[in-house]
């Protein structure tokens, strides 16, 4: 791999840093190599270019361009490593990845607020602010840092009232009332595409949970159409299938060719090991967000 | 200001000496206490500052006289805060305060009983209350205000000095609470934690040793802490200690308890009565009341808006948005109700659209399979 070899015991002045992380950042589109060998080179070297930073001080704009950045890597490869890992446990890499995020993510905010006199707004505050949210939409599972009641105190009005951190509020609030069918819709109608890569673990949960309340709930004279199925979870009708398969789920069809889910199967399982990576509907779209 | 002469202004100065000196020597603490308290703005230390800006000389009057040269340490600091006070230049009355209080410190230390105790509870409230409005002061000048955080490392000081086998032990619940208000002041509410350790577990404190004014401040704030974790059963229990053995008269801080108490016990099923809303001035919470009783799930969602900034300043916001389960439980209910009223053998089989129909009804768009997964959840 061609590098320019960044050593991390050096302080480097601001430009340099600069012109490293771009460099850094470049490599990501590269397809010479796994994914995962890409951002492990690139994830050492921007958690020292984080490090030259803090030990600078530096609290300007440029900073917090940089750290947007590096935010973003965090979020592409948190989406990425869990698609390239098949099995059920989360890797170390992915759940190292997930630290830095938090990190990071944590010195982007003490920068937000050092610049609060001078610039009130930056342009994708909002955004990063919402991934906070986001990554604490189980109030069950560890707690990265402060509780979302006591972060909120703290979060400008302005903020609060900006689109992206209204989707965010309104995905917490699905999500904890179990509200399969407006998390799903409001994720592929609202959420940005860095937004869709932090909240995709939490899909699968409630794709799982939509599944077994149709599966208990609906009559068991009136088998579920897999179109409608396809609609409420988000997902490819060909994936569906597959999805139902993996709960020890039969599909039929009906004298129209019509594809039903008879409700109520005695073979309904969760099913062992990790699930498969399935589409989303309305990710391409997504998709098309992306620039670093 | 009327005139005063350089005599009148010695005498002042000599007169506050010898009752510092002598409320030390005789042990009063309710004398030594009022010579500290600057925030109480009381005739006598304002007009101490006045003297001390006429006769100019005070420090060499302290030094050169047997009475007052022990507590030179003590006192020409403060002397030096009061005049800074005084202009209201509060970021040097700060400084120069805490100076002071260090001095104190080391002499309280070296004396065998607790009788200061509530002139030590003085000065960590005017150190608290100076720094706040130091920081105001940086702030406005637009420099970063750091005197507050100064104030915690210095408390915290004062609370090693009381963590002891002693009797001052008592006050440290007192220190605990002073901390516990810069903490959640600045934010920096996790370092709550270390000071909740050392109370609740060493094995120097016994909580029933404290006073009752400090337990009940003490449970408020931890009552808080856990509302922020949203651990309800822990919340629930210390701020219903905190209300019932608050003083009944201090309305102000009944009205604060309540604020928090009130989420707390709506969220496992138990409503106010309104005229508590009323007589407490919790007006905010009426409509969500309501909402609950009624099963009326716009009124929740209204009433969630019109307060959103106050609840989330609070930290209430996200333990009230989860009543949103509560509300479609009483709803369901009366939709029962009615319709066994109707047709008692079909009772128990719900039928889903007649439920829809009835959100439909209620402004509520809710389609079949959100409806699915709330019957799902209130089955449990």
């Amino acid at each position: 791999m061609s590098a320019k070899e960044v050593r991390a015991s050096d302080v480097r002045p601001l430009p340099v840093l600069e012109e490293t992380l771009n460099y850094l950042l470049s490599l990501l589109d590269s397809t010479e190599h796994p994914f995962e060998v890409i951002h492990d080179f690139v994830f050492d070297r921007t958690r020292s270019v984080r490090q030259d930073l803090i030990m600078q001080n530096i609290v300007n704009d440029k900073a917090i361009n940089m750290f947007e950045k590096i935010v973003k890597f965090h979020v592409i490869s948190h989406h990425k490593l869990r698609s390239s890992c098949s099995s059920s446990s989360i890797s170390p890499l992915h759940y190292l990845n997930l630290e830095q995020l938090t990190k990071a993510l944590t010195s982007l905010y003490n920068l937000y607020e050092a610049n609060w006199s001078s610039k009130p707004i930056h342009e994708k505050e909002a955004e990063f602010r919402s991934f906070y949210v986001l990554l604490h939409l189980d109030s069950n599972g560890q707690p990265v840092g402060e509780s979302l009641s006591l972060w909120f105190r703290h979060v400008p009005s302005p903020i609060i009232k900006s689109k992206e951190m209204w989707f965010a509020r309104q995905a917490l609030r699905y999500f904890q009332m179990g509200n399969y069918r407006r998390f799903l819709s409001t994720v592929a109608a609202e959420a940005s595409y860095l937004q869709y890569c932090i909240i995709e673990p939490y899909i699968d949960e409630v794709r799982s949970l939509a599944l077994c309340c149709i599966h208990n709930c609906y009559y068991k004279l009136h088998p579920y159409p897999l179109g409608h199925l396809s609609k409420v979870l988000m997902m490819e009708e060909s994936d569906v299938e597959l999805f139902c398969n993996a709960y020890g789920l039969q599909t039929c069809i009906d004298e129209l060719g019509n594809k039903l889910l008879p409700t109520k199967q005695t073979t309904f399982c969760r099913p062992k090991g990790g699930l498969q990576n399935y589409s989303f509907l309305g990710f391409q779209q997504l998709g098309r967000q992306i620039e670093l | 200001m009327a005139y005063m002469s350089m005599g009148e202004a010695h005498r002042r100065i000599t007169d506050y000496l010898n009752r510092f000196s002598d409320a030390v020597s005789s042990q009063d603490v309710v004398s030594l206490k009022q010579l500290l308290s600057f925030s109480s703005n009381s005739p006598s230390l304002l007009s101490l500052a006045d003297s001390l800006n006429v006769f100019q000389d005070a420090n060499r009057l302290i030094k050169q006289s047997d009475n007052y040269s022990p507590f030179a340490d003590i006192t020409v600091p403060l002397f030096r805060s009061l005049q800074h006070y005084r202009t209201g230049n509060l970021v040097d009355a700060y400084l120069a305060f805490e100076k002071s209080a260090n001095a104190f410190i080391q002499e309280f230390r070296n004396w065998e009983s607790a009788w200061a105790l509530e002139a030590l509870y003085v000065i960590a409230y005017e150190i608290r209350v100076l720094a706040e409005r130091a920081d105001r002061e940086l702030a406005s000048n637009g420099k970063s205000p750091e005197k507050l955080k100064a104030a915690g490392s210095f408390l915290m000081k004062v609370f090693g000095v009381l963590a002891g086998k002693g009797s001052k032990r008592v006050g440290a619940l007192y220190l605990t609470c002073q901390l516990f208000k810069i903490y959640f002041k600045l934010g920096t509410v996790h370092l709550c934690r270390s000071v909740i350790r050392s109370i609740e577990t060493a094995r120097i404190f016994d909580f029933e040793e404290f006073p009752k004014r400090d337990k009940v401040t003490y449970m408020y704030y931890t009552g808080r802490l856990e509302v922020f974790n949203e651990n309800f059963p822990a919340a629930d229990q210390k701020l219903s200690y905190a209300l019932i053995n608050c003083n009944p008269q201090s309305e102000a801080n009944i009205r604060m308890i309540l604020k928090y108490l009130i989420p707390v016990k709506l969220s496992i099923g138990i409503l106010p009565k309104d005229w508590l809303l009323e007589k407490y001035n919790l007006v905010e919470y009426s409509n969500i009341v309501q909402a609950l009783r009624r099963g009326d799930l716009r009124l929740l969602r209204h009433a969630l808006e019109e307060h959103e900034d106050q609840f989330l300043r609070s930290g209430v916001y996200l333990v009230l948005e989860k009543l949103e389960l509560q509300v479609y439980q009483r709803l369901f209910k009366k939709i029962y109700i009615i319709q066994k009223q109707k047709d008692p053998s079909k009772a128990h089989q719900m039928k889903l659209d007649v439920i829809v129909k009835a959100l439909k009804w209620l402004e509520m768009d809710m389609d079949v399979d959100e409806l699915i997964k709330l019957a799902f959840s209130l089955d449990e």
